[in-house]
């Protein structure tokens, strides 16, 4: 292949910017009640989400 | 990435996979009922009930420990517990001759003295939870499977570093499902890992925690509670000690404001051989997992201290809910169920890109 490699940002984006946000969901919802909740479930389901788009999206 | 470095991390992640791949499927498989233990127990122990009086009166807690001792003659006090729904109080007891880990838990209406319908402890979510807790091997599997743990923490770690050289031609959430199918499982495999890392390791991780459960708390009693012990030698009969109730309403003014969770008695494993260990905990979501005892001599009724919990208590509280998923309402336990259901895949597909492989080199 001739094509030229991915960088290290292009690899881990976007797994280390879902790994932040489901870590925020779980401790958030640990840490305060009500809306975060809500928020953190939301936060956690992030990875739910890009999974689906990407099963949809990326599939060749 | 050196290709001798990608060799060294190959080999880090198909042994450390391989070795605890069927107890964490194991794990898996029965941590998804587990997490809807709340609900599943509500369906399956759901029992209309009332306690016998409704006019406020109730039995104190030293009677209604005798009442539950008498339905178990032999037995000693291990622990008390209080029903926040209802005025239930559930005394653990048990019989110091028979088999270790053997417990009479009995949940007593506090208005009569009369036994109350359990609402927790279903024989097939017990079954399932000691299997997911400690394969019916007490602690020596509870410890065994927290080894398993740290294999699947080597598995992340390694995981996370070939997935840059798996990754480097192909975009983000690239699924390449027209190819052979070593190819397609290999993206799955990959894509569900890397999207499911922060919870895999989060659970991962408690789920070590919780496993030195045991340890942990002998440390804290040898430790932190010693010197509470050092001025007796002997404990004080079951039946020369200071009234309970008055233990628990002195410990409450010791801690107002807190919220009464349980009493260990003495010689249990949350207390000394001298102490009624009265636990507390806060109402705040934070607090509401943490736990502070105040110690009541046994003999005397007098408050000994409260010990606020060390460091490694306070782990070992915080990974608890952090493990189960129970803190956030449902919404947050269907997610527990999705991720788990997603790690479950994970583990079959490694396993089956391990097999492909080993068939095609041979």
């Amino acid at each position: 292949m001739s094509r030229k490699d991915l960088g290290f940002r292009a690899i881990f984006d976007a797994p280390i910017i879902l790994f932040a946000l489901s870590l925020t969901g779980l401790i958030g919802a640990l840490l305060e009640d009500g809306l975060w909740d809500g928020l953190g479930a939301a936060l956690l389901g992030t990875p739910l989400l890009v999974l689906a788009w990407a099963l949809i999206r990326r599939r060749r | 990435m050196r290709t001798r470095t990608i060799r060294a991390w190959s080999w880090v992640h198909k042994w450390s996979s391989l070795i605890s791949t069927v107890f964490l499927l194991m794990l898996c498989i029965t941590g998804l009922p587990l997490v809807f233990t709340h609900e599943i127990e509500e369906v399956l122990l759901h029992q209309q009930w009332e306690p016998a009086r409704s006019d406020g009166s109730k039995l104190n807690l030293d009677q209604v420990l005798e009442v539950a001792l008498s339905r178990h003659p032999g037995d000693v006090a291990a622990f008390m517990s209080f029903d926040e729904e209802r005025p239930v109080v559930n005394v653990t007891s048990v019989d110091p001759k028979g088999p270790a880990g053997v417990y009479n838990f009995q949940p007593i209406d506090q208005t009569s003295g009369e036994a109350a319908p359990p609402v927790a402890g279903h024989p097939v979510m017990e079954f399932l939870l000691q299997l997911h807790t400690h394969m019916f091997l007490g602690l020596p599997g509870m410890l065994f499977l927290g080894a398993m743990g740290l294999f699947l923490i080597a598995a992340l770690v390694s995981g996370v570093v070939l997935y840059a050289p798996f990754m480097r031609r192909l975009p983000f959430g690239t699924v390449r499902a027209s190819k052979a199918a070593r190819t397609r499982w290999l993206d799955y495999h990959n894509l569900l890992g890397a999207v499911t890392l922060a919870w895999v390791l989060v659970v991962g991780v408690t789920g070590v925690v919780n496993t030195l459960a045991t340890p942990i708390i002998a440390f804290w009693k040898d430790t932190a509670l010693k010197e509470l012990t050092a001025a007796y030698d002997a404990p004080v009969a079951a039946g020369e000690r200071a009234s309970l109730d008055a233990a628990v309403k002195r410990a409450q003014a010791a801690l107002p404001g807190m919220r009464l969770q349980f009493v260990a008695f003495p010689g249990s494993d949350y207390s000394t051989d001298h102490h009624y260990a009265v636990f507390f905990h806060g109402d705040t979501p934070l607090t509401m997992h943490m736990t502070t005892p105040a110690l009541i001599d046994a003999r005397t009724g007098d408050l000994a201290a409260v010990a606020p919990m060390p460091w490694y208590v306070k782990t070992l509280s915080l990974s608890q809910p952090l493990h189960f998923g129970d803190y956030g309402g449902l919404g947050l336990k269907i997610l527990w169920a999705l991720l788990d259901i997603a790690m479950i895949v994970i583990l079959i597909s490694g396993l089956y890109l391990w097999l492909a492989k080993r068939k095609k080199t041979s």
